[in-house]
């Protein structure tokens, strides 16, 4: 998405007018008072006239202007007049000076703003129509805001190179580009890969790669966020819908454990696109392409929309066919049936025979309860958590670790995810000494020194997944959980930012959000809490785990919050990093 | 007095542009005298005192502009010289370069002594290979008698200059663009402020001069302010100035007049008057193709920055391109568009976009498929570009645009109503 809200059709009116500062204020000492449209505004020394009227609530329009670029200035679209100079100053290169008068709207700037779009668009196909950019395009926006409304260009426009595969995913269009070199400023400055590059002069001015060189860096799919226009444009994406029936839902991403601020779109119940969503403490404007793609499992792998049942204990016997049974009986049937067979394992072999591993891509509030009814109320004295380790932390965004709430799992207590003690448990359980094992969001058929013969020597195992997992075919009990966008809760990223995940999408089937399930599992041991959201259960973490102290739903708001500094935390967990 | 043509004085030599003759002439006086005789901060004022100004086209007093050198000294000071004389009409730097280039570099010496700069870098347009091989060797030739390298004639001052040949774009004659060009990038005028004299090249404070500029600098070394400050029309124009007269004339050429000489008599008596004595004057563009045009009717003109301006135009690079009554306006004013929409960088939106409207507008008019409402147009875009671009390139073609529309309007809309181009018995298509 942009980095600021599309300007409203009516421009320059602030929905909130800020409070006017009263001219005897005083200011600190590296701050100055201009005027913007007659209203004092106080202004850091050395933030530009753009920025200043932003924060005070006035949106002077820009195309090339991107809070996380360098200054480029070459779109024109932001001049205004200053007083005392003679020509119109672009706003996002002027630094505000005390005492300056701003005009952001009289009549010279407007002709100014009309004629520039009237230059942006004489060359441009005006094929909107067939744009995926239709509806969150600037040139559209400030079109309809400043534009002249009607075209006096009567000539051939200048033609280039349409559908142009620029890169791995993707598609550049050079008929609709604005040239305001947004995407190189992008490549060169904040992935450093500097694929792009202008070519030729004039109006035969072209964004190209080099020769051999395509856009194919980690982070590709940035430079088609900030395109302002809809020259560069996302493979998956393309022609897939419009985005004015796209519903944006404010979450995280869930690919590593940098927790990328994103929003999840969708449509007829579909995810369409993941876009970044600023953050400056987390992601800034940006994410990767792994994360931009990573809710794409949700519709490449199986899923099981009912609980499945297969006897036991002992050998896997085959699906019970439970198709007469409502959701709500098969739900408790399903969830009665696993606390036998997990009690039927601790009867028989004691509480060590029984052994759970859990996933740091769940939730606080999964883990959480996890933690209570699997360790505390079942008695499950092995709790382990998988790491999912792959590649290097790079210069920007991406992280080795690829879950998003490890940091959350060290912090409730459960521990750091330690491919050791999965080992062990594995080991131990195809050793015979564990007979008993729930497995919530893992598939075990993934880790290093998975035999076959593990579920064999297993008298019961309980899967909690959204997907069905190889492991999940070989449970006595599968209980389908909800998918990446289905559920909310919160996640702790490597910073040590807690953040929160929103619901997008109806479940699928008859999945449930696994804290709902295992909360409900708990009942069968006597769970006394309600729980009855997964705000009330944040609510409880925060008022049991020091590492939560103070936090809630609302005050993690939609970027997220640090934890309380100096609140104990798993020892093995290092200071946040960079 | 009469009027004793100095920027020229070497040019007719047979020994011209070797060190041997401009020594034998006189040359290097003015280093040794001012090396000697002057601080570096005192040879500022004798250039501040001359009146100079910029000979490349803004007219911007040279002393001034040193001035605005920041006086921290944490970062090294470079010298630019603009050699990327591309302005249509104008060819006084290459007659400088390529007849008297030492003339050229005791400037660049003296100026980059004045500016406390140790390094000088001359941006020569790359199409003029002559003068870039004649200003190589003028440098070698000055290298070996010390008047360039390290400890000049025992004064402690040292230099070096890198040549660097252009690539071939006009931009790159706009100073920030040369710049960008000259640290290897896309030649893209940069956004002002900061100035040059702050951020220049390489981030280091710089100074960009015209080898017309440095020229003058060696003449007012030699002969001091004073002489300079009598010449032309002081205050405020003052010193020998290099005209260039192309077109419909019978002698087209570079001619050495004191700024402020009438723009007449630099048609008939230097440039031998119209090419065709039954075509008589139509127009002039006194400062080259970017200035605004003048109709014969106000080209009783004083060759000077203020003269000009008075005047509606500019003295700009002093190129000025004479046209008789056989020109047709809308054709010149093509041929005008064409160079600039070429050129332009692309950079910015009202340039990019803007100079190649032109370019499609007035081919339709001059084809015949001109429509009443493109006259307006013109004059339309060319309000929008002006005082809204990066650079002065904007102002360079909507200046064209605007006076050849405003001063020969009927022509243009005779253009559209005929659907022909009156100049011609039948349109071309």
């Amino acid at each position: 998405m942009q980095e600021t809200s599309p300007p409203p059709h009516q421009p320059n009116v602030p929905a909130v007018a800020p409070p006017a500062p009263s001219p005897s204020a005083p200011i600190g000492a590296d701050e100055v008072t201009l005027l913007i449209d007659d209203r004092p505004v106080v202004a850091k020394k050395g933030t530009t006239v753009l920025q200043a009227a932003e924060n005070a609530g006035v949106l002077v329009p820009h195309y090339c202007y991107h809070p996380g670029l360098s200054i480029a200035g070459n779109c024109r679209m932001c001049l205004v007049e200053i007083e005392k100079m003679p020509k119109l100053q672009i706003a996002c290169a002027t630094p505000v000076a005390q005492g300056m008068a701003v005009r952001t709207g009289n009549d010279r700037v407007r002709d100014a703003r009309a004629g520039i779009q009237e230059f942006l668009l004489i060359n441009h196909p005006l094929d909107c129509p067939i744009c995926d950019q239709a509806g969150e395009c600037r040139l559209q926006a400030y079109e309809a805001a400043y534009g002249l409304g009607y075209s006096r260009f009567h000539e051939e426009k200048v033609h280039f190179p349409k559908r142009y595969d620029i890169g791995g995913k993707v598609v550049f269009d050079a008929e609709r580009c604005i040239r305001c070199t947004r995407c190189i400023r992008f490549c060169d400055e904040v992935s450093q890969s500097h694929e792009l590059a202008l070519f030729q002069r004039g109006d035969h001015a072209i964004i190209g790669t080099f020769p051999g060189r395509p856009l194919d860096n980690p982070y590709s799919g940035c430079t088609v966020d900030v395109c302002p226009v809809g020259a560069l444009t996302w493979k998956p994406f393309r022609f897939k819908a419009r985005v004015w029936f796209l519903k944006n839902v404010p979450s995280v991403c869930v690919g590593c454990a940098r927790g990328c601020n994103v929003d999840v779109a969708t449509f007829r119940n579909r995810i369409h696109r993941l876009t970044p969503r600023a953050n400056v403490d987390v992601n800034r404007y940006w994410m990767c392409d792994a994360g931009r793609q990573s809710y794409s499992p949700l519709y490449e792998r199986p899923r099981f929309e009912r609980p499945i049942l297969r006897g036991g204990p002992g050998a896997v016997g085959p699906e019970e066919d439970t198709s007469s049974m409502d959701t709500g009986s098969l739900w408790d049937l399903a969830l009665d049936r696993s606390a036998d067979l997990l009690r039927g394992v601790a009867k028989a072999h004691g509480p060590k025979a029984l052994a759970a591993i859990v996933s740091a891509r769940l939730t606080v509030e999964d883990l959480y309860l996890a933690k209570r009814v699997l360790g505390e109320l079942l008695g499950v004295p092995r709790m382990a958590v998988p790491p999912h380790e792959e590649g290097e932390d790079d210069h920007l965004l991406v992280r080795r670790d690829k879950t998003p709430n490890a940091r959350g799992a060290s912090a409730l207590g459960i521990g750091a995810p330690s491919a050791g003690r999965v080992k062990e448990i594995l080991e131990d359980a195809a050793a015979g000494n564990v007979r008993g094992l729930v497995v919530v969001g893992e598939d075990l058929t993934e880790f290093p020194g998975f035999s076959e013969a593990l579920f064999q020597k297993l008298d019961v195992l309980v899967v909690i997944d959204w997907w069905q997992s190889p492991t999940a075919d070989r449970a006595q009990v599968a209980l389908p959980a909800c998918g990446y966008g289905e559920f909310e809760g919160t996640v702790v990223n490597f910073q040590e930012r807690v953040q929160r995940l929103r619901v997008g999408l109806d479940p699928r089937g008859e999945a449930d959000p696994t804290w709902r399930i295992l909360r409900d599992l708990g009942r069968r041991f006597g769970l006394p809490s309600e729980y009855a959201t997964s705000r009330a259960v944040f609510d409880d973490v925060a008022a049991k785990v020091p590492a939560f102290a103070g936090l809630s739903y609302r005050a993690l708001g939609d970027r997220g919050a640090p934890m309380p500094a100096g609140a104990a935390r798993d020892a093995g967990a290092s200071p946040p990093g960079a | 007095m009469a009027f004793e043509p100095v920027l020229t004085r070497n040019i007719h030599r047979p020994d011209s542009g070797t060190i041997e003759g401009y020594l034998a002439a006189g040359g290097y006086q003015g280093l040794r005298r001012a090396l000697k005789e002057f601080s570096p901060g005192q040879l500022v004022e004798e250039v501040k005192n001359s009146g100079l100004r910029g000979r490349g086209g803004a007219g911007f007093p040279t002393g001034m502009k040193w001035g605005f050198l920041p006086k921290t000294r944490d970062k090294p000071r470079y010298l630019c010289v603009n050699a990327d004389e591309s302005e249509p009409g104008t060819f006084k730097d290459r007659l400088l370069i390529e007849k008297d280039p030492h003339l050229v570099l005791e400037g660049i010496i003296l100026s980059a002594y004045a500016i406390e700069s140790s390094l000088a870098f001359f941006y020569i347009r790359g199409e003029f290979h002559e003068g870039y091989r004649i200003f190589q060797k003028a440098v070698q030739e000055a290298r070996a008698k010390g008047f360039l390298g390290t400890n000049i004639l025992g004064s402690g001052f040292s230099l070096d200059i890198i040549i660097y040949r252009g690539a071939g774009a006009y931009i790159c004659g706009e100073e920030t663009a040369l710049l960008e060009s000259l640290e290897g990038k896309r030649g893209y005028p940069r956004i002002k402020p900061p100035f040059p004299a702050i951020v220049g090249l390489y981030g280091c404070p710089t100074i960009i001069n015209n080898v017309e500029t440095l020229a003058n600098v060696t003449l007012i070394a030699e002969r001091g302010a004073a002489w300079y400050a009598s010449i032309g029309r002081p205050p405020k124009n003052t010193g020998p100035k290099l005209f260039c007269l192309s077109g419909h004339v019978k002698r087209p050429g570079v001619f050495e007049a004191p700024l402020g000489v009438p723009f007449l008599e630099l048609l008939n008596e230097h440039a031998g008057g119209m090419q065709h004595s039954d075509r008589p004057l139509k127009a002039a563009v006194p400062g080259g193709s970017s200035m605004k045009i003048l109709p014969a009717s106000k080209c009783d003109v004083l060759m000077d920055f203020d003269a000009l301006a008075a005047a509606g135009t500019s003295l700009g690079s002093a190129g000025g391109i004479v046209m008789d009554t056989s020109t047709c306006m809308v054709t010149a004013l093509l041929n005008v568009a064409r160079f600039y929409a070429h050129e332009s960088c692309g950079q910015c939106t009202p340039c990019r976009e803007g100079t190649g409207w032109f370019v499609k507008i007035l081919s339709r008019l001059e084809r015949g498929d001109g429509r009443p409402e493109d006259v307006g147009l013109l004059t339309g875009i060319a309000s929008n570009i002006e005082g809204n671009t990066v650079c002065p390139f904007g102002e360079a073609i909507a200046w064209p645009v605007e006076s050849y529309v405003r001063v020969f309007r009927e022509e243009f809309e005779e253009h559209a109503k005929r659907k022909a181009c009156p100049m011609k018995t039948t349109a071309v298509r």
